[in-house]
């Protein structure tokens, strides 16, 4: 049992990893991604350490989405190399990569929308077996989240899209992931809803869960993350600690409107 | 039209609350009440029913009933009106619907169900000890007095569970359709001993229908992977039951041994079939698993590498005989062992349903990026179900194969596959008791039904003197049928008899997501 109350999956994997890769937790080392003929990434360099948040901006069809399905496993890339703590993860599938410890809410959500909001949660569990660490979870999400108690036995088709992201992510924390993928929790919400999710974001992560966030938001995402990557058709075009990417003229310009 | 059509077919009101677990109830209440009509025709129609069952239909006339047989007949008149008549009110008139009604009724009709029982049985152990005169006077032999007594009787029984313990029924339904259904099933070969073996037959055929269609549930109902191809799997077990056997190749081993080995090779062609083609989706799956269909029979008729026999078949399957237990003198043997496997099959379908593999079934059909993010194996778990709904498939197929005796490639058509689909669409995909419900009624409708269309129009046609009604051939109408009726289903009930709670969601819910209310709790 780790110390942020989510059970540790994959342990293994993180204590046999060299010294020289501690710490982080993703790295991507020059990746490209073909959908079809279409190059969606090309030489993508990212890394992400442990306990961070780290935010990935941009504009539509950047490749932010496909960035994050790659890590995930979702699609694997056509060269360059995906490390998750210190390990390649070449030829895993997503289901293991799941299983290592990589907790994924998916964009639009996509829950199950006829199984009931507890249904969805167990079903994030899914790849676990250890029950008294499942229910520890499980009324972890319910604490960070108030309201999907009330809507346990709700169908997750019938809840508002707040709600929705809320059992996303919630359903994304049952697997107790070490690293939480999040693409894109504040679409569609209401301004108050934005806030609130992004209040439990930084309150998941100080419980020592690193964060990799898609933000259509960049000023909210660079404020709530500590590092930054801007990705710009398919490449990443700046990069650097969040204070240093809202100084800048050109995020300035391009992202935050100023 | 079609709301009076809608409102025979629901029990409950369009709108207003939905009670849960009503439809197994009428059902029940539904087949006790068939049950009685049965036992009350039978003494007049019991030529033209004996005709129907296997015996030479020259000339059917309609006699009524002489005897003590005749005191049965107005007990059951006056009881029918009370349990027949009563709940068919109760479903049609809107006005009959109040609960205070159903209360003191259910009393009446329990009161009614017991007298008629004991009264029934009173009877005809009066008559079964003083031998003096047959029950309903002078009939011909092979008819039914044994059965219709028997019938009658359980109607009553059943009459009695439903009403008396109507609470029960509604909360637990899956329960009270077992024991409802199951010693019937059980005591069925007692029930009809008068029978000639040709009723058995056919609720052996019942019970295979029934495993094939619990088994394509999985791939279809559970899974959601569209399978046309189905009885591929069916010819498979049923040649393998053929090939180890018979004298073909001069094999000769026990059926038990064979309903696992035609499990066994089936499954693994299910998995053959599955692992390069379970990318693909929705149509395209089903064009695959359509052309695997028709390529199996073709493999058989084309006798390939010597083993299948060609057109012909492999004819002279062994059929077991352990002592007493000889399989090929009685089909009722085959009915107990079919009845045995059909309820280990149930049970164990219902627990993978809830185990962790059927939730993720569940999950791979509602999202299959969502599923693989939380951690299943979206691979595995698919094909999983195409080997476990092919492992039952080849079950039945071996069942098949030492039932008739006698394989050829022609029992394992395209319309098998859509007979078996028919089943699970008409019972309801993904329900299990649906799926039995369906077999029931697709096989009284093959077996029963569409044999005796043309008997029936002939009678009719000579009762009400019109002679084109004779002429008519029903059975070369069999698919007008099929597809008349599932083209009602569509209509009137799209997710089946008995829907599954996925498909009720989906076709309950006519505005999916954001409720105003919702949104507003929420902000």
């Amino acid at each position: 049992m780790s110390t942020n109350g989510l059970s540790a999956n994959g342990e293994q994997l993180s204590a046999s990893a060299p010294g020289a890769d501690a710490g982080k937790v993703i790295e991507l080392r020059e990746i490209d991604v073909f959908y079809g003929r279409v190059n969606a990434l090309s030489k993508v360099s990212l890394e992400v350490r442990q306990g961070e948040i780290v935010a990935l901006i941009g504009s539509n069809g950047a490749g932010k989405t496909t960035t994050l399905r790659t890590i995930s496993g979702l699609i694997s890339p056509r060269s360059g190399e995906v490390r998750l703590f210190g390990n390649s993860v070449r030829g895993l599938g997503a289901e293991h990569i799941a299983r290592l410890g990589v907790g994924h809410a998916p964009e639009g959500r996509r829950l199950f929308s006829r199984m009931t909001v507890r249904e969805n949660l167990d079903m994030g569990a899914y790849s676990r077996n250890d029950r008294t660490g499942i229910r520890t979870d499980l009324e972890r999400v319910f604490t960070l989240f108030p309201r999907l108690r009330e809507r346990a036995s709700q169908l997750a088709g019938s809840l508002s899209g707040g709600e929705q992201q809320m059992v996303a992510i919630g359903r994304a924390l049952m697997s107790a992931p070490k690293v939480l993928l999040l693409d894109e929790p504040s679409l569609g919400l209401a301004p108050i809803l934005v806030d609130a999710i992004f209040e439990v974001i930084r309150e998941i992560n100080s419980k020592g869960t690193t964060i990799l966030l898609i933000e259509q938001n960049a000023l909210l995402a660079l404020k709530t993350a500590s590092r930054g990557y801007v990705l710009e058709t398919g490449s990443v075009a700046l990069s650097g600690p969040s204070a240093e990417l809202i100084a800048s003229p050109d995020i300035q310009r391009a992202y935050l409107g100023m | 039209m079609r709301e009076l059509l809608v409102s025979l077919l629901r029990s409950e009101p369009a709108q207003g609350q939905r009670t849960k677990g009503t439809s197994v109830f009428w059902i029940l209440s539904g087949t006790a009440s068939g049950l009685l009509l049965m036992g009350w025709l039978l003494p007049w129609f019991v030529n033209a029913y004996s005709a129907g069952v296997g015996y030479s239909a020259q000339d059917v006339t309609v006699s009524p009933p002489t005897g003590v047989g005749t005191v049965l007949i107005y007990i059951l008149a006056v009881t029918m009106v009370v349990l027949v008549v009563s709940p068919l009110a109760e479903v049609l008139v809107p006005r009959l619907r109040g609960r205070r009604f159903g209360r003191t009724a259910d009393r009446i009709r329990l009161i009614a169900a017991l007298a008629g029982l004991a009264l029934t049985a009173v009877i005809w152990l009066l008559v079964s000890v003083i031998q003096e005169e047959p029950l309903f006077g002078s009939m011909g032999p092979g008819t039914f007095t044994d059965s219709a007594v028997w019938l009658t009787m359980y109607g009553y029984a059943l009459a009695a569970l439903v009403y008396g313990a109507r609470p029960w029924v509604v909360g637990r339904q899956t329960l009270a359709f077992g024991v409802a259904v199951l010693p019937f099933g059980l005591f069925l070969p007692l029930m009809f001993h008068q029978a000639p073996d040709f009723l058995l037959w056919a609720a052996g055929s019942l019970a295979i229908y029934m495993l094939l269609a619990l088994g394509l549930n999985v791939v279809v109902g559970f899974a959601g992977l569209l399978d046309l191809g189905y009885a591929a799997f069916f010819a498979i077990g049923a040649y393998a039951c053929a090939s180890f056997a018979s004298p073909i190749h001069s094999i000769h081993l026990p059926l038990w041994v064979l309903i696992f080995v035609g499990a066994a090779i089936a499954s693994t062609f299910g998995a053959i079939l599955g692992a390069p083609t379970l990318r693909l989706r929705g149509d395209y799956l089903a064009i695959v698993t359509l052309g695997f269909g028709e390529i199996i029979p073709d493999l058989a008729t084309n006798n390939v590498f010597n083993l299948t026999g060609g057109p012909n078949g492999i004819s002279g399957i062994d059929q077991p005989k352990w002592g007493f237990l000889d399989f090929g003198a009685s089909p009722r043997w085959y009915y107990w062992s079919l009845l045995l496997v059909s309820i280990a099959v149930v049970v164990l379908f219902r627990n993978i349903e809830r185990s962790r593999v059927g939730r993720a079934w569940v999950a791979l059909r509602e999202d299959e990026v969502a599923a693989a993010s939380t951690g299943i194996n979206t691979t595995t778990t698919k094909l999983l179900a195409f080997a476990i709904g092919a492992s039952v498939s080849g079950l039945a197929g071996a069942f098949y194969g030492s039932l008739v005796s006698i394989v050829s490639p022609d029992d394992f058509s395209f319309s098998v596959s859509i007979a078996v689909l028919s089943i699970i669409v008409l019972g309801g995909i993904g329900n299990i008791v649906g799926v039995i419900l369906g077999s029931f009624i697709l096989t009284f409708v093959i077996f029963w039904v569409l044999p005796n269309m043309n008997q029936w129009s002939t009678t009719l046609s000579q009762t009400v003197h019109v002679p084109a009604l004779a002429n008519i051939d029903f059975t070369s109408y069999t698919y007008i049928i099929y597809g008349i009726a599932l083209i009602l289903m569509m209509l009137l009930r799209p997710g089946g008899l008995l829907p599954s709670r996925a498909r009720r969601i989906e076709l309950e819910s006519t505005v999916e997501g954001e409720s105003l209310a919702a949104v507003q709790g929420v902000a």
